[in-house]
């Protein structure tokens, strides 16, 4: 089952990975990146997708700026408390030059510089998208906020897993340990 | 009135002489460490097809050469499936020999990762990677390549079998496209 995903980009980025059969998680873990003195998590993060044949991290970020200084914070300290977790970052930049590769072009307007979520304007630029390919099959044809106070550094728990994408069983609620 | 290509060209990244000189310089790599081996080289269509034209030119030793094609996201042959697809296969087996891969640019690395499963279900005798153009900033998936021409920049280039829109493949040279030659209104 495909999962709800919060982004067209991500909708876009799993289909790349089905594609060239990569296989992927959705959100699986939440790694929890500051605590209060009590202990209690008071910030996580979840990254966007887990590749398990890579044991690779992957976060999408076509988010505004001011979000994305947030996000990247989240991901230094990630970095900090979980050095084994390979995480690779994917800005609006790299989502527009991936677009730009497949010949997605409606997309790099649709997806970036908004919070965009999956619905119809997702679908128009995909519609769009496919108008501008055929047009060119035949014109080719010739030629962030700080949540709670005090800080707990080290890692009070494992990353939690929290929902499972459309390739791999979930295990909603267990810990793991990556 | 003909296209110039050239003209949406906004900087020329390597320069003819320099792939030359490159592609010559790989040549001679490859020649000496493959020496008395059964040496494949196996290129992926289209992109790949001047490198691999002028590379094996330059290995001044035995060598055999195949092609391979694949289906690329979000190409019209390949919308139906949703999966990447062997367009063209290998035309002879592999097994047991040394098969090098040769690319004309690295990026995500998803194609690469994908044809490497692949050949190694062949049984080559050992699988290595060859390319022209390297562009660690893509990289999604990691993979170790044993020859590189050259690393480049985040920019999107052409020539040299690089294309945009099927396009500027047969320029002599790899330069960066203006913004403008792919916005949309551009490309009827």
């Amino acid at each position: 089952m495909t999962p709800a995903f919060a982004h067209a980009s991500e909708a876009e980025m799993s289909r790349i990975l089905d594609f060239y059969a990569v296989r992927w998680e959705y959100e699986p873990d939440t790694f929890p990146i500051l605590w209060n003195t009590d202990g209690d998590v008071v910030e996580s993060f979840s990254p966007d997708f887990y590749l398990p044949d890579l044991d690779l991290y992957l976060e999408m970020t076509t988010l505004r700026q001011k979000l994305v200084r947030k996000k990247n914070r989240k991901l230094r300290r990630l970095r900090e408390l979980y050095p084994n977790v390979e995480i690779k970052l994917f800005y609006a930049r790299d989502f527009r030059a991936l677009m730009l590769k497949y010949g997605r072009l409606a997309l790099i307007d649709g997806l970036s510089g908004t919070s965009g979520q999956v619905a119809a304007p997702y679908q128009a630029a995909a519609a769009a998208d496919e108008a501008i390919a055929a047009g060119l099959a035949s014109a080719r044809s010739g030629p962030g906020s700080e949540p709670g106070t005090g800080l707990g550094l080290a890692p009070a728990a494992a990353p939690r897993r929290r929902r499972t994408g459309a390739t791999t069983a979930s295990t909603e609620g267990t810990a793991i340990h990556r | 009135m003909s296209r110039d290509l050239h003209a949406d060209i906004g900087e020329i990244l390597l320069t003819e002489e320099a792939i030359r000189a490159k592609v010559i310089e790989l040549g001679a790599r490859i020649a000496a460490d493959y020496a008395g081996r059964n040496l494949t080289l196996v290129s992926v269509l289209k992109g790949s097809l001047p490198f691999m034209a002028d590379l094996m030119r330059a290995i001044d030793i035995p060598v055999r050469i195949d092609l391979m094609e694949v289906s690329s996201y979000g190409g019209a042959s390949t919308e139906s499936s949703g999966l990447v697809r062997i367009l063209k296969d290998l035309s002879a087996s592999i097994a047991d020999e040394d098969v090098l891969i040769v690319e004309d640019i690295i990026d995500t690395g998803l194609t690469l990762n994908y044809l490497i499963r692949y050949l190694r279900g062949k049984n080559p005798a050992s699988l290595r990677i060859c390319t022209l153009l390297d562009k660690p900033a893509r990289r999604l998936v990691e993979i170790p390549v044993d020859y590189t021409g050259f690393v480049i920049p985040d920019s999107f280039v052409v020539g040299y079998g690089l294309d945009f829109g099927e396009l500027y493949r047969n320029l002599r040279y790899v330069g960066v496209l203006k913004p403008e030659a792919y916005a949309p209104d551009a490309t009827g």
